[in-house]
C-alpha cells in the first residue's frame, strides 16, 4: 500500500486551473519532494491531499483512506505543517501543543511527555509559556512542526518548511526530516529550492503550472547537489544545432543564444565550447557554472523560456 | 461518534475557546452590561416587581451571552487561519462546532448566575431550582446553536456575521414576550412570537417565578425540539459551506 496516492487531482480557481491532473504515489518511509516555482500549484496540491480543499476532479488517499470520504481516519495518520503559520497567537506555545494533542485524542500524560520532548528537540522549550503572538518566524515554524508531530504521524506534510528561515533552523529541520524518515515516517514536502529538494528527498516531482513535468530521484533529475553542475553559456548570436557534435554525450539544451550543459567537470566542456565558438566566429558573452537553480532545471526539463 | 475520542476533541476545542475568547473584556461587557441596561431602561418606573423582572433579565442575559461568540469564532478563525490548522487534525467541522457550542453554553451558564442570585437577594426564588438549572442549560445550548447558524455564512469578516446576527436577534427580544408580555403584544406580532426560540424558555422562566402564558410542559417540549432543530441546522449549514470557507 502506498502512503500517499494522488489520482488525477484537479482544481481551478475562478476558471483558472491551479492544479491540472496531478498523479503520483509515495511509498511508505519515502521523502518525497514537490519542487516548483511560486504559483505552480504546490500548496493547492497539499491542501487537497490533506482534505482541506475539495478537488474538482480526482482523488487523494492516505494509507488507503480517501481523504474526503474518511477524513478522520486519514487525518489520524498525518501531521501537517502549513505554509502560513497559524498557531493561536493568543495562546502560549504549550497551550497550542496541548490543544493539538487533545485533537489527536491523546491522554494528558502522553501529551505532557511527548510535548516536552518535542519542544526540547526543536529547541523551543524555554519559550513554551509565552504567547505565540510575539514569536519569530523560526520559532513559529518550530512550534508548528512540534504540533504536526505530537500525534505521532505516519505521514508528515510540510509546505515550504524552510522558506525564510536562517541557516541553523534550516539545518535543524533537514536533520529532523532525515531522522523521521529513518524511523519510517513518510515525508511529503514542497519547496521552490532545488538544492533543498536535491539534498533531502528520495524522490522529487517537478511541478509547473499545475502539472508534473518530471519525476524521479535527484540523481535521475540531475539535481543532486555536489554531483552535477549546470554550465550556462551565452553567445552574441543564435547557435546552430551543430553544437551537438562537439558536446558528444553531454546532456544539453539550446535556447537561442543560450546553451545549458549538464556536466560533472565543466573545465573540459568549456574547452570544447571555446573551440567551437572560435571555429564559428561566435563571441562568448557570458559563462557561468552553478548548482542547479530552478531556472536552469526548468530550461533543461521544460525547455528555454 | 459519541465516543471517548470525540469527547476529548470537543473538550480540547471548548477549552481553547474559553482561553481565547472568554477571557476578554468586550464579551463580558456585551453579556452583562447590555442586557442589564436594556432591562433597566424597560422596567424602570413601571412598578414591576422583582418576580416579574428576574425571568426577563435571565433570558436576556442568556440570549446575549450564549449567542454572542458563536457567530464570531468561525469567520475570525478563517481569517486567522487557525480553523484550517484545526481541520488538518483528526476532526471535522462538526467536532469544531460541538466544541464551540459547548464553550458558549458554559459561558451562558456562568453569566446566568448573577441574575438568579440578585433575584434571590431581593427575595425572588424560583419555585423549582432543578427546573431552573435544566432550562438554563437547554436555553444556553439553543442560543449557542442559533449564533452558530449565522456564522455558516462563508465569510472571513466577523463584522458581516455580527451585523446579520444583530439584525435578527435584537427585534426578537421585543416580540418574544420577554420585555412585552405576550398578552399585551399586538396581534400581528403573535405569529413571530410563536416561532421565536426565545418565547418558550422565556415563558418557562416566568412560570418558575410567578406565572406564564402557555403551559410549562408545552414550553419545555417545544424548547427541546427547537434546540435540536437549531443544532441540526447549524451543523448542516456549516457542513455545506466549509469548503468554500476554506477556499476563501
Ligand atoms: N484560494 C485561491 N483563490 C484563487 N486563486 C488561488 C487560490 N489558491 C491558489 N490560487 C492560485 O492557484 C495557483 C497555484 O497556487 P499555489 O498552489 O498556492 O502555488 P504554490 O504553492 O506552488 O506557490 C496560483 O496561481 C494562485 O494564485
Ligand atoms: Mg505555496
Amino acid at each position: 500500500m502506498n502512503a500517499i496516492e494522488a489520482r488525477e487531482l484537479k482544481k481551478s480557481f475562478n476558471g483558472v486551473a491551479a492544479v491540472n491532473g496531478v498523479s503520483f504515489s509515495v511509498r511508505e518511509g519515502e521523502v518525497f519532494g514537490f519542487l516548483g516555482p511560486n504559483g505552480a500549484g504546490k500548496t493547492t496540491t497539499i491542501r487537497m491531499l490533506v482534505g482541506l480543499l475539495k478537488p474538482d476532479g480526482g482523488k487523494a488517499f492516505i494509507m488507503g483512506y480517501d481523504v474526503i470520504k474518511n477524513p478522520i481516519e486519514a487525518r489520524e495518520l498525518i501531521g501537517v505543517v502549513p505554509e502560513e503559520s497559524n498557531p493561536y497567537p493568543d495562546l502560549s506555545a504549550w497551550d497550542n501543543l496541548r490543544l493539538v494533542g487533545m485533537l489527536y485524542a491523546l491522554p494528558g500524560k502522553e501529551i505532557r511527555e511527548r510535548g516536552m520532548s518535542l519542544l526540547k528537540l526543536l529547541g523551543i522549550e524555554e519559550v513554551k509559556d509565552r504567547k505565540v503572538r510575539g514569536f519569530s518566524k523560526g520559532m513559529k515554524q518550530k512550534l508548528l512542526i512540534a504540533m504536526a508531530l505530537i500525534g505521532g504521524p505516519r505521514v508528515l506534510f510540510l509546505d515550504e518548511p524552510t522558506s525564510g528561515l536562517d541557516v541553523f533552523s534550516v539545518r535543524k529541520i533537514h536533520e529532523l526530516i532525515s531522522e523521521l524518515s529513518r524511523e519510517g515516517v513518510t515525508v511529503f514536502l514542497t519547496t521552490h529550492n532545488v538544492e533543498e529538494a536535491g539534498a533531502i528527498c528520495d524522490r522529487v516531482a517537478i511541478i509547473d503550472k499545475g502539472r508534473i513535468v518530471a519525476m524521479g530521484s535527484p540523481d535521475e533529475l540531475k539535481i543532486k547537489t555536489g554531483g552535477y553542475l549546470y554550465l550556462s553559456v551565452v553567445f552574441d548570436r543564435e547557435v546552430g544545432g551543430d553544437v551537438k557534435e562537439i558536446l558528444g554525450d553531454y546532456e544539453f539544451k539550446l535556447g537561442g543564444r543560450k546553451l545549458l550543459v549538464v556536466c560533472k567537470e565543466p573545465g573540459e566542456v568549456i574547452g570544447r565550447i571555446v573551440d567551437y565558438a572560435r571555429a564559428k566566429g561566435l563571441k562568448i558573452e557570458r559563462v557561468r557554472t552553478s548548482e542547479p537553480s530552478m531556472a536552469e532545471v526548468f530550461m533543461r526539463i521544460v525547455g528555454a523560456k | 461518534m459519541m465516543d471517548f475520542k470525540f469527547a476529548r476533541r470537543v473538550w480540547g476545542i471548548c477549552y481553547k475557546d474559553i482561553k481565547v475568547y472568554y477571557m476578554k473584556g468586550p464579551i463580558v461587557l456585551m453579556g452583562v452590561i447590555f442586557p442589564l441596561f436594556l432591562w433597566i431602561a424597560f422596567y424602570a418606573g413601571r412598578g414591576f416587581g422583582v418576580r416579574e423582572g428576574i425571568p426577563s433579565l435571565l433570558i436576556m442575559t442568556l440570549f446575549f451571552t450564549s449567542s454572542s461568540v458563536t457567530p464570531v469564532i468561525p469567520p475570525w478563525e478563517t481569517r486567522q487561519k487557525t480553523l484550517e490548522m484545526l481541520l488538518t487534525r483528526p476532526v471535522t467541522i462538526t467536532t469544531v462546532l460541538a466544541g464551540d457550542m459547548a464553550a458558549s453554553t458554559l459561558f451562558g451558564l456562568i453569566f446566568s448566575i448573577p441574575p438568579v442570585v440578585i433575584g434571590m437577594l431581593m427575595g425572588a426564588f424560583p419555585n423549582n431550582p432543578a427546573y431552573l438549572v435544566g432550562m438554563i442549560l437547554l436555553t444556553s445550548l439553543g442560543f449557542s446553536a442559533m449564533g452558530m447558524i449565522f456564522s455558516a455564512l462563508p465569510t472571513d469578516i466577523p463584522a458581516d456575521v455580527i451585523l446579520l446576527a444583530n439584525t435578527i436577534k435584537l427585534p426578537l427580544i421585543f416580540v418574544s414576550g420577554v420585555l412585552i408580555p405576550l398578552d399585551k403584544m399586538p396581534s400581528w406580532a403573535m405569529p413571530i412570537a410563536l416561532v421565536s426560540p426565545l418565547t418558550y424558555p422565556a415563558d418557562f422562566f416566568k412560570w418558575l417565578y410567578f406565572g406564564g402564558y402557555f403551559d410549562m410542559g408545552l414550553d419545555a417540549s417545544i424548547t427541546v425540539i427547537m434546540v435540536l432543530i437549531l443544532m441540526l441546522v447549524a451543523v448542516k449549514l456549516h457542513r455545506r459551506t466549509i469548503f468554500s470557507r476554506l477556499q476563501r
